[in-house]
């Protein structure tokens, strides 16, 4: 009954404009990865996002949210590798080449990014913060399968929400020893030897499992990594850039060169006489 | 990460980015009846150097075919005091949707004086970059159609340069340019900062030669980058024009500058 | 994730449902105002080196039926600034009151009409309320144009739409004053700088020249109109005036149409 007389007693503007909770928040300043997201107006929020942001679906849609990408990791005796490539594309249009698709959420937890760039940087972000929490209560480092399961948990509470993420989870610890997940937006949680994903996965795989052994040597690791990006650079047009390389060992990762791949594609070529579809004479 | 919309290239025809509702044929119950963005046009650029940065935009404003007004600028400088930022260190340039855009610079405004009240020191470029992102993020469901650039001077004293998409990935780069005229601007960038195709001269032929090494530019001639990008850009896109706004970003503030550019 | 490479990282129709261009639908039912009923067409707009002068019509148009021919579409606030409103009369009608009600509110805080709210101010507040609402996906149907002197006693002309974009220029005009009464306007004064050269009586006479023609090729224009000059000595608002020497010569020229070929 009240509620019915303040709606007839009260001019239907005073509504109008930012409320004071609105106002407050912005003053008392919202924690910096908070949970709270605004949400467009209307019926279905998810697909109305993806009318605005799917440039699959629809190449003109306004919003263009960057794609493409080949991501992998593997774990070996040594530890385990983690490679990717660096372009970011928004349609036919390469956003950019220096993407770093390795998130490093602490020195001993690597994330990689491969879908929406910002669901990955941001949610990587987020979870980093939930570690270190982690870390804090039971002073010890959280194991990787805690991380990866925070993170799955996160994203399939917002699943349908049009998030779009493929990333996979590597560190190294005294309880598990090398322990590699693979995370996707859909909820998917999976433990491995061996991921790749995005755009160019199924190159990366074809070079990858040809020579992927366990007993593999900290170097032929390195390099099959290397050349397994490379061969996803050369053949998917959505991958390119430079090839980041990581090497995460028990006391924390190793970053291995952010390096292009032309040069190292025209070594691979001249030196070890690999790529013979791609001739050498310049005229 | 990056330039993540409306630089692409045209695909089956001239595709200017005001032509931004797709009409394709219904599918399903038709709900909606109000399309809540528009593309005001523009670019934006932005080069950092060694111990500066600057940014730079068009002041066009459009609408379809129109032209809303050819001062409506998209510099602002975040932080200092009062509402005319004195004293700021700071540079957001926001181009697309310039309502979208007005109220993310108002809250990474009101965000970075609140720092400094509850802080007792300016915020930092690096600080304010990934907060920008979150802002961003947390309209993740329904996004600020802008794509921003972020410039300052970082805590070493070297220019810094952060680029966002609409949801706010980001990332931090030597140079970039945004909106319509970003597919005009971007590879010209490449060539002159990056030194992206360029060899050393007498380095040899074929596959002898050695790539030219980008370094940080010094401040006049990345001003006349700067200045070749955006009259170049007024000839070949119809959005771009009237005049060049830059501001220079400095360990001693920020200087802004005004040139004509075309207004045809 | 499938093989797919051009499909990845993109919603499948599987989890997400088939694609749905509904979305950018500009017509279909909802509570919300979808699309102007009762309208207005151009507000015209021109500063000059004391003031600035804007003018409306007097028509509210229904679809193409020229429906209410005594409709005022400009408002004064507290005799500092004027507003015109194009677009929605309906939505028109709220945005008075809701100004009436603010009007109110001011008068109560505060008592000095040096801190009354003066052009500049009422520009901010209306542009917040047009982007809140279109944030809300429920729009105020206008766009407006905000005219008089900004907190330097400078001449001010904003304007403000539903999607809450805002721009200032030295001559503004809404709706199909875009296109047929700003090249007009701009040849007179074309910059900021052209402003302090530009007279009263100059900026009047080139306002009503261009409410001329607006009528001579806007179908949904008439030739009563309201005209208002805000100056430091306050607002003149005349809400019937009409137009004056109109020619239809030109008319005679026109071949093409109709039955008439050439």
């Amino acid at each position: 009954m009240d509620s019915l007389v303040a709606q007839y007693s009260r001019p239907m503007h005073a509504e109008e404009g930012q409320t004071y909770e609105d106002q407050q928040e912005l003053s008392q300043m919202t924690p910096e990865l908070s949970l709270k997201f605004a949400l467009p107006p209307v019926a279905s929020s998810a697909s109305w996002l993806r009318a605005m942001t799917d440039d699959y679906s629809n190449p003109n849609c306004p919003i263009k949210i960057a794609h493409g990408t080949t991501t992998l990791a593997f774990r070996f005796k040594g530890g385990i590798i983690v490679a990717t490539d660096s372009r970011a594309t928004a349609g036919n249009w390469i956003a950019s080449q220096t993407v770093k698709k390795v998130i490093e959420i602490n020195n001993c937890l690597l994330g990689t990014m491969a879908g929406g760039a910002a669901d990955c940087q941001y949610w990587l972000a987020f979870l980093g913060m939930q570690c270190r929490l982690h870390e804090l209560r039971h002073k010890r480092r959280i194991s990787v399968a805690a991380a990866s399961k925070i993170l799955a948990n996160l994203v399939y509470s917002y699943k349908g929400m049009g998030l779009s993420m493929g990333t996979m989870c590597a560190g190294v610890t005294p309880q598990e020893g090398p322990a590699l997940y693979y995370i996707d937006s859909d909820g998917t949680r999976l433990a491995g030897n061996l991921f790749c994903v995005g755009s160019g996965q199924t190159f990366a795989y074809g070079v990858l499992d040809a020579s992927y052994k366990y007993d593999l040597s900290d170097e032929e690791a390195l390099e099959l990594g290397r050349r397994s990006i490379l061969a996803a650079t050369h053949r998917d047009a959505y991958s390119g850039g430079f090839i980041n390389l990581y090497h995460v060992k028990e006391d924390g990762w190793v970053k291995h060169g952010f390096s292009d791949t032309n040069p190292i594609f025209w070594k691979t070529k001249l030196e070890k006489g690999e790529f013979s579809n791609v001739t050498a004479d310049l005229v | 990460m990056a330039a993540l919309f409306s630089g692409a290239p045209p695909q089956g025809g001239p595709g200017y980015s005001f032509k931004q509702t797709p009409t394709m044929a219904p599918s399903g119950e038709r709900q909606h009846g109000f399309y809540p963005y528009t593309d005001n046009g523009g670019s934006t650029l932005g080069i950092s150097g060694a111990d500066f940065t600057i940014m730079a935009g068009d002041t066009r404003s459009t609408s379809g075919y129109n032209i809303n007004t050819r001062y409506a600028p998209k510099l602002f400088k975040i932080g200092g005091e009062g509402p005319d930022n004195k004293g700021a260190r700071i540079v957001l340039s926001v181009v697309g949707f310039a309502a979208d855009g007005d109220a993310l610079k108002e809250r990474l405004d009101t965000i970075v004086k609140m720092y400094k009240y509850q802080h007792g020191k300016p915020m930092s470029v690096s600080a304010c970059a990934q907060r920008l992102s979150h802002v961003l993020y947390n309209k993740r469901f329904f996004p600020y159609y802008v794509h921003a650039i972020l410039g300052g001077i970082d805590e070493d004293g070297k220019g810094a340069l952060y680029s966002y998409d609409p949801v706010g990935s980001y990332e931090r780069e030597q140079c970039r340019a945004a909106g319509a005229a970003a597919s005009l601007i971007m590879p010209f960038l490449d060539n002159q900062v990056n030194f992206k195709n360029q060899y050393e001269p007498g380095s040899g032929t074929g596959h002898d030669l050695q790539a030219k090494v980008a370094q940080p530019l010094p401040r006049d001639t990345v001003e006349s980058i700067v200045r070749d990008a955006f009259t170049s850009a007024v000839e070949r896109h119809i959005e771009v024009g009237d005049g060049l706004q830059m501001m220079i970003i400095t360990p001693n503030g920020v200087e802004e500058t005004f040139t004509p550019l075309k207004r045809d | 994730m499938n093989h797919l490479p051009q499909a990845w990282g993109r919603p499948r129709d599987d989890v997400y449902g088939a694609y749905d261009n509904s979305h950018f639908q500009t017509n279909g039912p909802t509570t919300h105002t979808q699309s102007p009923i009762v309208t207005g067409t151009s507000v015209v707009a021109a500063k000059f080196k004391d003031g600035v002068v804007i003018a409306a019509d007097n028509l509210a148009s229904y679809g193409s039926l020229a429906r209410f021919t005594d409709v005022k579409r400009l408002r004064k606030f507290n005799s500092l600034s004027v507003v015109g409103f194009g677009g929605d009369v309906s939505d028109m009608q709220y945005l008075d009151r809701l100004l009436n009600s603010l009007d109110i509110r001011e008068n109560y805080s505060s008592t000095d009409p040096e801190n009354a709210l003066n052009a500049k101010n009422l520009h901010t507040y209306l542009a917040k309320v047009m982007y809140k609402r279109r944030s809300d996906f429920n729009p105020l149907w206008n766009h407006l144009l905000i005219a008089g002197l900004d907190g330097e006693g400078k001449p001010f002309l904003a304007s403000a739409d539903l999607l809450g974009t805002t721009f200032s220029s030295p001559t503004l005009a809404t709706g199909f004053g875009a296109h047929l009464a700003q090249p007009i306007m701009r040849r007179v004064i074309p910059d900021e700088a052209a402003v302090a050269g530009v007279s009263k009586e100059d900026a009047i006479k080139l306002v009503k020249e261009s409410m001329k023609v607006l009528f001579y090729r806007d179908a949904r224009s008439m030739d009563q109109y309201s005209i208002a000059v805000i100056t430091k000595e306050g607002v003149e608002l005349k809400e019937n005036e009409k137009l004056e020497n109109q020619s239809w010569e030109f008319a005679e020229r026109i071949r093409g149409y109709g039955t008439q070929v050439n």
